[in-house]
């Protein structure tokens, strides 16, 4: 492990965040678009464990971060389904771009 | 004097019951305003006699502390801030009055004098400031009784419009007040007008941040005023009930822009740019206006041209260091200027239209109000022995001992002007045939007639208060104890009053003969006395020429006026506005209740920041 | 850490935090066992004495000293007290619109979340105000976050209020993440997640690598966070989200949820940024040194909102505009960096929380009474109602700033303080003045239809209790501390003592 350069982790995390991002603003479905997002908040996780080992100034306190970045994130997603699944009672689509009842 | 700070409060107090209790009270409202504005005014003069013997009296206390800066609330009682007390008060007493009649049968009757009392309230507070902030903040209320007032007539789409564009546009000269008021604060570290000035004399502040300051309160001034370019408000606010008229845009709060000005003269009188700027704004308004005051067929929108041209004289006089003119004009203008929108009211009410041309012959229907606007035509026009005949006399000779010959010119060829329409729309109104058939047309009952005598009086003995010939009592108690405030009287040159008049009587002339002459034809002079005959028939042949030269050559002059008026001043406007709309057509549509949409724009503002953050290499 | 430890921390500085989870965790559990047919109005009225008791021992606490306990992650500071009052006055406003708020089709089933989520929401806006730690401020972020995202989509059945809480999850969601991406970078570069000791350790940072890093995570953090404040560029979900949520919800959104993003934004920009030294020297800091980003995003904040809000027909998509503007308006006072920064931006919360709490109380009741959220149902308010007119006209002039109203007072404040500091900041002020008079053209528009159009029908309008204490108590506010704002001002000074501790 430890021949892997740190800027490697960071690279592959903002990597990971910008997959995230490109899925979250483009994808149709909207269980897609809240995957997406978990990629996003994960990438984060990664940045914070390599800086917890391998950082300037490693610290225990970057994996508890991500401890609780992953519990909220859990949280987030639930919530954003079970939002979704009362959409999906009312109007029979899951498709992102067809929730534009609300505009200009 | 201590008491001065009552006076707001009666007209608020009148605001406040009626607005609570205006629906159970109905027309009853106009006794409770009215009274409660007489107390007002036997305050307010009871101030002033007090004042005129006493030194200045100020109170103040602490209104705020935000750290180390403090802020303080109070009033002032000195000679400007006494006089025009007197003059606000009396003006609103008699428009509560007028109103009364005027009003009659209106169903928001209540609200009605609600407003005139929130109105005055706010006008009062304002005169009676010491500081900056606080008259700012009455400024505004001011602004917004006027708002509500020339919006009265709701179901008018057009009085709605104006009650809008007054609001707004006036807001564009606040905007100027408010920055200068801060940048004065900034660099004195206090709103209060006495150590304003007295940090301008022990000379604090640098010359150019006297003229920048003093150009932005101006900016202020000038949309209150409605001075050029600032001015198309003015005429639009006539949308109003006409006492409101009378009571707000001529006489108490279009003058509150001259009144700043004259209330922070010492901080002008300090920069020499300054002065030149509000002479020359002054100058061009008066005959700006003026010009295109002689093509209006509305008798109110006349009379609101002729009141933008007066206020322009008062700028001239104040910016060629004439301040005893410009408050003299100020207070003389207040009540002929009064007097004739009241006048104005009362034909309005009597024949039902505004339109001049479908007036005419009222002199003997109209027994009252016939001579009563005689008089206020007599004293704008600055005929001899009237009120306005001392007051622009003064002003000119401001203008030409300051040195401003070309100033001077433009302000006596206005005076030749404003005679001039003011008599055509004397001569249209009252002389010749009636143009149209109205139904029985009465005088105004003594509500309206009363105050209107009042004023009438006013209009021909208020010049006698400073005069070359029974002294300048006024001009010495205004200067007293203020030498930044220039002299009591300065003495013109003797043609300059013989001009004046000439102009005047020259206006009054050429109106009679080209609209007051069929009066004379009628009456058989002519075929009964062929050497009269003749002499009018040669007369008649200068009038032609007059008519095909002169007239149309002013007609054409005060059409292209109105022509910058329409297409540069109002385009502006205009495209300021299209720009505005167009940006947030724009803004909305993008809007497009997309979520992603709304991800990608916060995703895409990150980017560029960032981008800029990397090409400069960290710091902006 | 044992029991020994525990017990020792001074749990009393929590007081206001256990009272309000107290008093949420007592709703849910009456919620559920409390029969179907008991009216569940009571379970608001209770929550709301939650918020007062939660405001009294906040007034116990004001003399306290500065503290902190758990390991310096709860800080209780004058920052904190002030801001947590201003975030209970206003939770405890939108909690009675919220009792009196009914929709359509009514909401009977989940009328006991409505409040306690309101509750939750309001504990994690008052964990970030007094948290000095990265990982609490994110955990009370996420906590008023996800409370807001279930209230905007309560009305289950109204697919409105559907698809604004589906917005407003996605668009938070990103917010969150780019956030945190920021905020683990600062702690990459630091070590440490607790916001005294990053402040300690980036005094040390002088390698010019890691000064870039934190400025992007600076760039990362601030546009993460303006989600929060509905600001540029993170301002587009604020309409649609405030156009369907219940009336309530948006109260809450465009009032507590924005006093909290700025909480955390000082909190963080503060404490964090101010550290950092720019090119190794002290004497000016990082924060100082890029004042201009948020400079720049004020004044789009301020262009963008007041202009599009001339286009509106929905009056609460006009006010998610105009709650817009008022972002940037404070964060003028923000980038204006003033020595009486904090004074003013506490002041224009202060007064924006009375003016928008009581408009849209009259909102809801307007709304409510209609079915529809057009501006034209604002026509001839005057005659119908001649008190909610003088109310409403009263909340319209102070959020358009007219002398003799609170907004005026917090708006002169914010001039003041951006011409005061050298270089003064005379473009954002110009656009500040000149976007405020574009705003006029908005708010007297609803005044005209109130007080210049005659009405569609004369129906009276009925007021229940709970809004017209708030519009009173909103309209009474506004007009005090108009006229006597040395009454707030006096009572920060005397309690707070200039923010002084909020570096110590």
């Amino acid at each position: 492990m430890s021949n892997i350069p740190v800027s490697a982790f960071l690279a592959l995390a903002l990597i990971l965040f910008c997959i995230g991002l490109y899925g979250a603003l483009t994808k149709r479905n909207t269980v897609i678009v809240l995957i997406s997002i978990e990629l996003m908040l994960n990438a984060v996780n990664i940045n914070l464990v390599t800086f917890s080992k391998y950082g300037p100034a490693p610290s225990i306190n970057g994996q508890v971060f991500a401890l609780f970045a992953i519990a909220v994130a859990a949280a987030e997603a639930a919530v954003g389904l079970a939002i979704l699944i009362a959409l999906y009672r009312n109007r029979k689509t899951v498709n992102i771009d067809e929730m534009n009842q609300l505009k200009h | 004097m201590e008491i001065a700070w009552l006076i707001p409060l009666f007209p608020l107090l009148s605001f406040l019951v009626l607005l609570l209790a205006g629906r159970r009270l109905k027309e009853a409202s106009a006794a409770a305003g009215i009274l409660l504005t007489l107390a007002s005014l036997a305050l307010s003069v009871y101030v002033l006699i007090e004042r005129l013997s006493g030194p200045t009296f100020k109170a103040e206390a602490v209104w705020l502390t935000i750290g180390d800066l403090q802020l303080t609330a109070g009033f002032e009682v000195n000679q400007l801030n006494a006089l025009m007390l007197v003059i606000v008060s009396l003006v609103s007493f008699l428009v509560h009055i007028y109103s009364k009649g005027y009003m009659h049968g209106d169903e928001r009757f209540p609200v009605y004098y609600a407003y005139l009392g929130l109105f005055t309230f706010s006008m009062l507070g304002l005169v009676l400031s010491p500081n900056l902030l606080q008259t700012y903040i009455f400024w505004e209320l001011v602004g917004l009784g006027s708002f509500l007032l020339i919006g009265f007539y709701f179901y008018k789409e057009s009085a709605k419009h104006a009650a809008m564009k007054a609001f707004i546009m006036t807001r564009i000269g606040d905007v100027g007040l408010l920055i200068g008021m801060i940048l004065l604060f900034w660099e004195t570290g206090s709103f209060e007008y006495d150590e304003i000035f007295a940090a301008v004399r022990g000379g604090e502040l640098s010359g150019t941040m006297i003229t920048l300051t003093a150009i932005l309160i101006f900016v202020g001034a000038v949309g209150k005023s409605g001075q050029f370019p600032l001015h198309t408000w003015l005429p639009d606010a006539m949308e109003g009930p006409t006492p409101v008229s009378a009571l707000i845009h001529a006489a108490t709060m279009v003058a509150a822009g001259v009144y700043l000005v004259a209330a922070t003269f010492p901080l002008f009188a300090a920069s020499e740019a300054a002065m030149m700027t509000v002479a020359i704004i002054g100058a061009f308004t008066a005959i700006f206006a003026a010009s295109i005051g002689l093509v209006q067929t509305d008798i109110k929108r006349v009379l609101a041209y002729s009141t933008v041209s007066q206020l322009g004289y008062m700028m001239l006089a104040l910016g060629s260091a004439g301040y005893v003119a410009g408050v003299f004009h100020l207070m003389t203008h207040a009540f002929f200027k009064a007097l004739l929108f009241l006048a104005a009211g009362s034909v309005i009410h009597a024949v039902h239209t505004q339109d001049i041309e479908k007036m005419g012959g009222l002199w003997k229907k109209l027994r009252f109000t016939g001579p009563l606007f005689l008089i206020g035509t007599l004293a704008i026009s600055g005929v001899p022995l009237f009120s306005g005949f001392f007051s622009k006399d003064e002003i000119l000779i401001a203008a030409w001992e300051h040195g401003n010959t070309t100033l001077f010119w433009l302000a006596v060829i206005a005076a030749f002007f404003t005679a001039f329409y003011m008599f055509r729309l004397f001569f249209m109104v009252f002389m010749g045939e009636a143009r149209s058939h109205h139904k029985a047309v009465h005088e105004s009952p003594g509500s309206m007639v009363w105050p209107m005598a009042v004023l009438g009086i006013l209009a021909i003995f208020a010049g006698y208060v400073n005069t070359p010939w029974f002294g300048t009592f006024l001009g010495d108690w205004l200067v007293e104890g203020n030498s930044a405030l220039g002299h009591g009287h300065v003495e013109g040159p003797a043609w300059i009053m013989i001009v004046a008049t000439s102009v005047s009587l020259a206006g009054i002339l050429l109106a009679y003969l080209i609209y007051g002459k069929r009066a004379i034809s009628r009456d058989g002079l002519i075929t009964s006395v062929p050497l009269t005959y003749n002499v009018l028939k040669n007369k008649y042949y200068i009038d032609e020429l007059y008519h095909y030269t002169f007239v149309y050559g002013a007609k054409a002059v005060s059409l292209f006026l109105r022509f910058i008026e329409l297409f540069l001043v109002e385009g502006i406007m205009k495209t300021v506005a299209a720009l505005v709309q167009t940006l947030g057509k724009t803004g909305s549509k993008i809007q497009s209740g997309q979520v992603q949409t709304y991800g990608a724009i916060a995703f895409a503002g990150l980017a560029v920041l960032m981008l800029i953050f990397a090409l400069t290499g960290g710091y902006l | 850490m044992d029991m020994d430890k525990l017990l020792s921390f001074d749990w009393g500085l929590m007081a206001p935090e256990f009272l309000i989870l107290g008093t949420a965790t007592i709703l849910a559990v009456l919620d559920l066992f409390l029969p179907k047919k008991i009216n569940r109005q009571v379970l608001g009225l209770f929550g709301l004495a939650g918020i007062v008791a939660a405001i009294v021992s906040l007034v116990f606490l004001l003399d306290n000293e500065t503290g902190s306990i758990l390991l310096e992650t709860f800080r209780l500071d004058s920052f904190g007290k002030a801001f947590k009052l201003l975030l209970l006055t206003g939770a405890g406003l939108v909690m009675l619109l919220a009792i009196d708020y009914k929709p359509n089709e009514g909401m009977e089933e989940y009328r006991g979340e409505f409040f306690y989520l309101f509750l939750t929401a309001l504990l994690g806006a008052m964990m970030m105000s007094s948290s000095g730690d990265l990982i609490t401020l994110f955990i009370g972020l996420e906590l008023l976050s996800i409370s807001s995202y279930i209230l905007a989509g309560i009305r289950k059945k109204n697919t409105a209020s559907n698809e604004s809480a589906m917005k407003y999850v996605i668009n938070g969601g990103i917010s969150t993440a780019i956030t945190l991406f920021g905020m683990s970078y600062v702690f990459g570069m630091t070590g440490s997640t607790n916001l005294r000791q990053i402040a300690a350790a980036l005094l040390n940072v002088d390698d010019s690598q890691q000064v870039y890093i934190l400025g992007l995570a600076f760039l990362m953090i601030f546009v993460g966070l303006s989600f929060k404040l509905a600001s540029a560029p993170f301002h587009m979900w604020a309409p649609d989200v405030y156009e369907g949520a219940p009336t309530p919800v948006t109260a809450f959104l465009s009032v507590v949820s924005k006093t909290a993003g700025f909480v955390i934004l000082i909190r963080i920009m503060f404490t964090v940024f101010t550290a950092l030294p720019v090119d190794g020297e002290y004497s000016q800091t990082f924060l100082f040194a890029n004042q201009d980003y948020i400079g720049f995003l004020a004044g789009a904040t301020m262009i963008i909102g007041n202009v599009i809000a001339l286009r509106q027909r929905s009056i609460k998509r006009l006010f998610a505009y105009s709650s817009i503007a008022h972002a940037g308006y404070i964060l003028v006072a923000f980038s204006a960096m003033s020595f009486v920064m904090f004074e003013a931006i506490w002041f224009y919360l202060l007064a924006y929380l009375f003016m928008n709490v009581g408009a849209f109380a009259i909102i809801q009741l307007l709304t409510m009474k209609e079915g529809t959220e057009d501006i034209s149902h604002f026509a001839g308010l005057y005659r119908r109602s001649p008190l909610l007119a003088v109310a409403m006209a009263i909340f319209l002039l102070s959020l358009a700033g007219i002398p003799g109203t609170a907004g005026f007072i917090g708006k002169i404040q914010i001039f003041i303080g951006a011409l005061m500091v050298s270089p003064a900041h005379y473009v954002l002020v110009s656009i500040m003045i000149a976007t405020t008079v574009v705003s006029y053209f908005y708010y007297f528009g609803i005044m005209t239809q109130i007080f210049f159009r005659p009405a569609a029908h004369h129906e009276k309008i009925a007021i229940q209790p709970g809004t017209a204490v708030a519009i009173i108590v909103s309209a009474a506010a506004t007009i005090l501390f108009g006229i006597m704002p040395q009454l707030a001002y006096g009572f920060l000074e005397s309690n707070f003592k200039a923010f002084l501790d909020f570096l110590a």
